[in-house]
């Protein structure tokens, strides 16, 4: 969309142009010191910006140390990613590489080339000898997380490709839910985490509390799989646990349906309220950084997480299409995201929201009135 | 080694409570002292008497031959002329200090009150117990109940006595004779569309039972050189919800749901309630709405209460959902 299209969408809200605008014109653009002879390590940054924008923005405001790191980190993940999502590549050639690609981070020059012609990031796989290469061009500590996560990772992975109840079924009750998203989320937090102790960026002390990282990861992953309630079921996946959407309809598909419209929002509440209990702890992991720019880095995308439940509570549109925050409100909180006072204001601010929006009939009314209290009253003592 | 139970109160609203868990547990020894009996239980031994008479209280705490007594008695928020919160909260509150003294009773648990910290005007946020007295008491109950409370903690260790005191917030329950008749209220009166403020203000409310277990786990924690005697512990549900969430969820227990809501701004609330408080002095009625009342439904009020989870393992045995769902039970 352009620009005119975002200050469009922020007509009625005057701090978000002034914050498009500044985002726009101001802001200096984010220019990576790579020299031009490193063209392996400038071919990584753009498979970077292919395979996530947003992602790409908040790694490359990092610090240099830590950088890197985390840019083959994601694209190392990336790769694992893709091989599981492809419905192209049979099970019994797709376990083995999922649960050995952490191995393969030291084979030089290997590539993939079977993926679906479809696959959004195939080419990443072909060219996965470039990312292989930078691996092993990064410090040991940094290597030795990487492949750690990629193992428990990939073999998670494996085990869900040949869990056929989940292939089928989905996800059934909300300890499935979490150890779901502890493999494709919670890891990603213990990782990163891990990275930045490593880097002295931060305390080490930050990596002995892995519960917090988990929490950090669940709460994003719960924001993204509530959203994309259609786009997944579309493709016959359905990661909602059962335990929550059972006492709402008999099938997980009716949601969408008209005549179900209480119903389904009432389900909504009940799966937000199950996400909002990471929020507590993702604010007090977000309160143990020190760094600036991983501060930022971890806060931008918890705070559009909130903003997103903010905006998905009680709104049925969450079961007709994606929906999305209004650019202008996102670059408006990216710029607020420098401290953890403004941050859990922030948070405050997105619970008064939902506090406005909870309605009496719902079952889950009072649940939820708890679990916002809860959010709002933290870091008022800081 | 079990205790010899006097309950101060035992017949009101929260000091039953604490008789019904005292004989939950299978206390053997559980005694009341109240000015009315309601209760007629067989297990225990009902004193009839008088607070501000000191021979009263005496006699029972001597025949009862109380090991811990636990002072829940007080008129109600409101509810009784001046003279008698005088009466019964300090003066009454004395005589159950002399008297225990005398009688060289070892623990004493005194109910107090979250609000000994509130002014009225101010709002509370995450205050904990070194938060001191307000200056200028809001009202006769909040000054009373802070002078009783003095009185028990100064006696700390007073011919052996042991003393603390719990500060409950907001109490609520079944057979609640302030909160839930209150809400009731304004349901029946069609009032429940009307909301004064942004309904952003947290407050800790306290379901009966939790602070019974609180008095409970105070008189237990209560030995020599125990860290308990001589304090004081906010006690609360742990869970402050904005004001009127905890109201409509009460309502929403008889089915009851605003068709729509009206909201006044605060200041708006101020205006209307100034004028009621003129209309009252001429025509000499007690106003309705005051702005006391405007600020108790805008104000933060909520707690921290690290202490009392600390020094006296307290956590809350039922959730505000479900207290508030037992509370509305037994009005149906």
């Amino acid at each position: 969309m352009s620009i005119a299209s975002y200050l469009f969408q922020s007509i009625f809200h005057p701090s978000e142009i002034t914050a498009l605008i500044k985002h726009k014109f101001i802001k200096p653009k984010v220019t990576l010191k790579i020299r031009p002879e490193q063209k392996q390590k400038i071919r990584c940054y753009e498979f970077l910006d292919k395979t996530s924008r947003s992602f790409a923005a908040v790694i490359k405001e990092l610090d240099e140390d830590v950088r890197d790191a985390i840019c083959i980190f994601y694209l190392v993940l990336r790769g694992l990613d893709t091989i599981e999502d492809d419905m192209s590549i049979p099970n019994e050639k797709k376990e083995p590489l999922l649960r050995s690609f952490h191995e393969i981070l030291s084979q030089k020059g290997w590539n993939f080339t079977g993926s679906g012609p479809h696959e959004k990031d195939r080419q990443l796989l072909v060219e996965f000898n470039i990312v292989i290469d930078e691996f092993l061009s990064l410090r040991k500590e940094f290597r030795d997380i990487i492949a750690d996560i990629a193992n428990e990772m990939g073999n998670g992975m494996a085990d869900y490709v040949n869990n056929a109840m989940h292939n089928k079924y989905g996800v059934q009750t909300n300890k499935d839910f979490d150890k779901y998203c502890y493999y494709v989320a919670g890891l990603v937090g213990i990782g990163l985490t891990r990275l930045f102790a490593v880097s002295g960026l931060e305390n080490p002390e930050l990596e002995k509390d892995t519960e917090l990282s988990i929490h950090m990861g669940l709460f994003l992953q719960k924001a993204n799989i509530i959203r994309d309630y259609l786009e997944d079921l579309l493709d016959g996946r359905k990661f909602w646990p059962k335990e929550i959407w059972s006492n709402y309809v008999e099938d997980f598909s009716q949601l969408k349906e008209s005549g179900y419209e209480t119903k389904a929002l009432n389900c909504l509440s009940a799966i937000i309220l199950n996400a909002l209990h990471h929020a507590p702890e993702c604010l007090n992991y977000m309160n143990q950084l020190h760094n600036r720019s991983v501060f930022s880095f971890c806060a931008i995308p918890q705070v559009m997480a909130i903003a997103t439940f903010a905006l998905m509570f009680r709104n049925y549109d969450t079961f007709q299409k994606v929906v999305k925050i209004r650019r202008g409100e996102a670059i408006k909180l990216i710029q607020r995201c420098t401290n953890i006072h403004e941050v859990a204001s922030i948070f405050r601010e997105y619970n008064r929201i939902i506090i406005s929006k909870n309605d009496p009939k719902d079952p889950n009314f009072m649940k939820i009135s708890v679990a916002c209290g809860k959010v709002i009253n933290l870091f008022k003592y800081i | 080694m079990s205790d010899n139970y006097l309950v101060i109160g035992g017949e009101g609203f929260l000091g039953r409570w604490v008789v019904e868990m005292l004989l939950k547990r299978g206390e053997k020894n559980v005694s009341v002292f109240d000015i009315a009996q309601r209760y007629f239980d067989k297990e225990v031994t009902y004193y009839e008497g008088n607070l501000s008479n000191y021979n009263d209280i005496d006699d029972a705490i001597r025949k009862s031959n109380a090991t811990s007594v636990i002072h829940t008695a007080s008129p109600h928020y409101g509810g009784a002329p001046k003279e008698l919160f005088w009466k019964v909260n300090v003066d009454g509150t004395k005589n159950v200090i002399d008297s225990c003294v005398a009688n060289g009773v070892k623990k004493l648990v005194y109910t107090s009150s979250s609000s000994v910290i509130y002014d009225g005007i101010n709002e509370i946020i995450n205050a904990d117990e070194t938060t001191p007295y307000p200056e200028i008491p809001m009202d006769v109950y909040n000054e009373t109940k802070a002078k009783g409370e003095r009185l028990v903690i100064e006696a700390n260790g007073t011919n052996g006595l042991l003393t603390c005191a719990v500060r409950p917030s907001s109490i609520f329950g079944p057979n609640d004779k302030q909160f839930l008749p209150a809400a009731l209220n304004v349901m029946r009166q069609g009032q429940t569309k009307f909301q004064i403020g942004d309904n952003s203000n947290l407050i800790d409310w306290t379901y009966v039972e939790n602070v019974a277990h609180a008095h409970l786990l105070a008189s237990d924690k209560l030995f020599d050189g125990s860290p308990v005697a001589g304090e004081v512990f906010i006690i609360t549900n742990d869970t402050p919800v904005p004001f009127w969430d905890l109201l409509r969820f009460v309502w929403a227990q008889f089915g009851h749901y605003p068709p729509y809501i009206i909201k006044f701004p605060k200041s708006a609330g101020f205006i209307i309630a100034s004028l009621a408080e003129l209309a009252s002095y001429f025509t000499g009625k007690e106003p309705g709405f005051t702005r006391q009342r405007v600020r108790y439904s805008c104000n933060n009020r909520y707690f921290n209460i690290d202490k009392a989870k600390k020094l006296l393992g307290y956590e809350p045995i039922v959730d505000l959902e479900e207290g508030v769902k037992r509370a509305c039970q037994s009005v149906k």
